[in-house]
């Protein structure tokens, strides 16, 4: 039903790019992704449309003799002559850049994520999910309201240089997500679960298991009062504590001095409970790549902090160079229209050595925070978070007592790593690229409305 | 192409609903970081979409780039959208129109070279990182875009758009020890290049800012009496009110609509709330949406009562209620959704001043920092504060964050003041869709017993 892999613009034209490029005596790389989707969507239980994209989209990046960096992006067609042109006359009043654009390796051993299932994946297949996951839900939480995306596709990347080298991987994508909405009186309840990742092999039972768990703990509404409790993050939930820690081993932002790590590579600040180390040849884990979008081959594994020491940031080649590092393979861009930056691949938090349930039996009063609002929008530089709670639960005695509603939780995030009293032994992968256990962090500010 | 797009949004015999949207767009943006262009890039996009609803089956929406396909595009499309199951939904037609929407700005961007543009933002650089000792990293940032798009449907309207963007933002971090605090502010428009003029103060302010919250005391955690600037109102109804009246949210379900039933009061009586797409160049503004639906002022909230709500031409069909304008995409990559344009609290009588007198001990929250909503639930946070103590306001104070619930924080607003104004800078994102402006307007806005997060509790 969707015409994909189409070419719209052969190889042949990149080549002349970069090839007028090394003619002209300037260095250049030029980043290509193109992508194919198809998706549906269920709405409120119901079959609602299907979207299909198909775009590419290519960057290039040049580097003039006087080392001045230009970019322009663009979609095809595009003369090729016109594309150097035009990053040419931005390099005129580019920043002068101490790196150089790298060589490719010569290999091309690495073995491509892609799952032919999902390439040939069917809307009728892709509706069969949709109508089991709205018919189970339907039958087992009849007042529910169940929207569902189902989406799958294949994401090509390409890397060609003024050396005349090319690399290029291709991966296969597949998401899908359930928004459960319960109403009742003047009570909204919203329950969000999804999974992605780069095979057809999503457990889309685990998946319902998951809304379920969640509708039911949230049966009943409780209240809790203000004041410090220990707090058990779910996987989804513990994004709180990482992305100001993401933001601190940034090395664009060490380069500028606006991460609070800049001179503390290397020294112990977090609980000994805490390893966090990048993957970045995890199979069919989203984020995963044999090179960055800068050409860089990845390595397979690195740490960033081991047990509670910080060991290494994210270096792409500029900021390396801005800081006489070694890129870590860390170059990534947002989208073709995007100079690269420093970011992750995949990752994984260390997990712990018991269950999740034995550390809510052992928890005498808290909270479980499986997800949260606001996000980002405190001061994530400092590391201070403070969000309302959008889906948690209140423990007491060892048990999930029920849902708590109008409740804030503020911290500083970096000091939360500090006070982590465990780490549950299974894990969950968010987005398909971040494996993260339950942490148990005590203590932990508590703001309710009542 | 005008002729083409006309032609082939006939094509459909069996009563589909069909559009066609093609865009292009140029883009050029500029980041100064400190001394140095951190980044500096023109791009330039072509591509199009095609979306089509069968009345027996579900919407068919394909995106696509180049133009060179259109009519391939439109067959496959038709013979496509009959496969898929049925959604038992449906469109309110329009009438067809055909119109050419242009803009002339005073200073058109596209004519700029390139090296005006980067020494106007060096000197704002420079500007920022002198303002304070403590500014280690001043960034300017800068985007102009130029969007044109050819947009036809099958209700015979044909329509051709001229969409100028132009927006500039200061970013100061200022940096004491371990202490990082950031703070930003800028302009945006519907304009061209003589808005990012003449902006010196403003660069100076920023940096100035990012230097006092240094020395701003944390806010503790607790539930306060609130008082909010234009700035922080505009996002405060956007988030606590406006999101929950797009109607998409409730157009399948029954309940919600019940809670949501026009004529209910849902706020106290000196609120009301408007959401106006047909006004002049602000940033949400333009006389069709991207359904080729004419925009309009929609009253969400009169004195109270919740009085209406935003529609596409498929939500207003699902309930039975009147398409207002508010399909809304970010680009062609995406189909129209229901979304806000530019939304306002309509001002009251009292003197701004007059909102802080009975506060015993409060907090006036100033500008944003940003916003999220889950249906009943958000939060909110201003750049900044001022304790309120005894009437008067007091020393600045940071790191606050403001929640609530829909249906309870609408009714502690008891004092809406009389200096209302436009916040362009503002945008929203909606699923896939990031980055749409949209516009708020608001006058100072005092609110009773609000949740604030915080490290300490009161």
């Amino acid at each position: 039903m969707f015409d994909c892999g189409r070419s719209l613009w052969g190889d042949s034209a990149m080549r002349e790019v970069v090839s007028i490029a090394k003619a002209r005596g300037i260095q250049a790389d030029l980043f290509v992704r193109k992508v194919w989707e198809k998706s549906i969507e269920y709405e409120a239980g119901v079959f609602r449309g299907y979207v299909a994209r198909e775009h590419t989209g290519c960057g290039l990046r040049v580097i003039r003799s006087d080392r001045r960096l230009g970019f322009y992006a663009f979609t095809l067609p595009c003369a090729p002559s016109e594309a150097v042109e035009q990053a040419l006359e931005v390099s005129a009043f580019g920043d002068a850049v101490d790196f150089t654009i790298p060589s490719y390796p010569s290999t091309t051993e690495w073995k491509d994520f892609v799952d032919p299932r999902l390439e040939g994946l069917s809307v009728r297949e892709m509706v069969e999910i949709g109508e089991y996951l709205v018919g189970q839900l339907k039958a087992t939480h009849p007042g529910v309201l169940t929207n569902v995306r189902i989406a799958a596709g294949r994401e090509e990347r390409e890397l060609f240089n003024h050396h005349e080298e090319e690399i290029r991987f291709a991966r296969t994508f597949f998401e899908i997500s359930i928004e459960a909405t319960r109403v009742k009186d003047d009570d909204i309840l919203t329950v969000y679960v999804e999974r992605s990742w780069g095979n057809r092999d999503i457990d889309v039972d685990d998946l319902l298991k998951e809304v379920k768990l969640r509708l039911d703990l949230s049966e009943r509404m409780v209240s809790v009062q203000s004041g410090q409790y220990p707090v058990l993050f779910t996987p989804s939930g513990c994004m709180v504590l990482l992305y100001p820690l993401l933001y601190g081993l940034n090395g664009r932002n060490i380069a500028f001095g606006k991460s609070p790590l800049q001179d503390k590579l290397g020294k112990v600040l977090f609980s000994s409970l805490f390893s966090l180390v990048e993957v970045p040849q995890e199979p069919w884990a989203l984020g995963s790549c044999p090179f960055d979008d800068e050409g860089i081959l990845t390595p397979e594994e690195r740490v960033l902090v081991e047990s509670g020491k910080v060991e290494d940031g994210f270096w792409d080649l500029w900021s390396a160079a801005r800081t006489g590092r070694k890129t870590t393979a860390s170059g990534f861009r947002r989208s073709p229209w995007d100079m690269p930056e420093p970011g992750f691949s995949v990752l994984k938090i260390k997990n712990g050595l018991r269950d999740r349930e034995t550390l809510v039996e052992e928890l005498e009063e808290g909270l479980v925070v499986d997800s949260l609002l606001g996000l980002g929008q405190s001061n994530i530089a400092s590391g201070f978070f403070s969000c309302g709670v959008q889906l948690g639960f209140y423990v007491k005695g060892g048990e999930i007592q029920g849902r708590v509603k109008n409740v804030m939780i503020s911290g500083n995030a970096y000091e939360a790593l500090k006070n982590i009293r465990e780490l549950s032994r299974d894990c969950r992968w968010v987005q398909g690229s971040i494996l993260a256990p339950y942490i148990l962090v005590e203590p932990i500010q508590v703001n309710a409305a009542s | 192409m005008r002729e083409t797009l006309r032609d082939l949004a006939r094509r459909p015999q069996n009563g589909e609903y069909l559009e066609i949207r093609l865009e292009h767009t140029v883009t050029t943006s500029i980041r100064i970081h400190n001394a140095t262009v951190e980044r500096l890039k023109v791009t330039e996009e072509r591509g199009g979409s095609l979306r089509i609803l069968h009345p027996k089956t579900g919407w068919w929406f394909a995106s696509f780039q180049g133009w060179d396909d259109l009519e391939e595009h439109v067959a496959f499309g038709l013979r496509s959208v009959v496969l898929l199951p049925q959604s038992g939904t449906g469109v309110i037609r329009g009438e067809g129109t055909e119109e050419e929407i242009r803009f002339s700005p005073r200073e058109d961007f596209r004519g700029k070279p390139l090296g005006e543009k980067v020494q106007l933002l060096f000197a704002y650089a420079r500007m920022l990182r002198e303002a304070s000792p403590f500014v280690v990293s001043a960034v300017v940032e800068y985007r102009d875009e130029w969007r044109t798009v050819y947009f036809a449907n099958s209700d015979g309207s044909v329509i051709f758009w001229e969409k100028p963007d132009i927006s500039l933002s200061f970013v100061a971090t200022a940096r004491k020890g371990d202490q990082i605090e950031v703070y930003r502010d800028g302009v945006a428009g519907k304009a061209g290049f003589e808005l990012v003029r003449g902006l010196e103060e403003l660069a100076h302010r920023v940096g100035k800012q990012a230097e006092a919250l240094l020395f701003a005391r944390p806010f503790p955690g607790g539930v306060y009496d609130v008082v909010l600037d234009p700035v922080l109102a505009g996002v405060f109804i956007h988030e606590a009110f406006g999101h929950l009246s797009e109607a998409d949210f409730l157009s399948r379900n029954e309940r919600l609509q019940k809670l949501m039933v026009l004529g209910k009061p849902i706020a106290s009586p000196v609120l009301s709330v408007f959401d106006d797409g047909s006004l002049e160049n602000l940033r949400g503004s333009s006389p069709y949406d991207d359904e080729g639906t004419r925009t309009q002022r929609t009253y969400l909230i009169r004195e109270g009562y919740l009085s209406g709500r935003l529609h596409s031409r498929e939500t207003a069909f699902l309930l039975g209620e009147s398409p207002t304008g508010n399909a809304r995409t970010i680009s062609y990559r995406f189909p129209p959704i229901v979304r806000m344009t530019n939304t306002g609290i309509e001002p009251g009588t009292v003197s701004p001043q007059d909102l802080f007198a009975d506060i015993e001990r409060g907090v006036y929250a100033v500008e944003y920092v940003g916003g999220n909503t889950a249906l009943e639930l958000f939060t909110f946070s201003p750049a900044y504060g001022y304790l309120i103590e005894g009437g008067k306001i007091g020393e600045m104070v940071k790191d606050i964050v403001l929640s609530g619930n829909l249906f309870q924080t609408l009714g502690k607003i008891d004092a809406v003041a009389n200096d209302f104004r436009w916040t362009e800078v503002g945008w929203c994102g909606k699923g896939e869709q990031m980055g749409l402006p949209t516009p708020t307007g608001s006058p100072h806005v005092r609110l009773r017993e609000v949740l604030v997060g915080g490290q300490r509790h009161a």
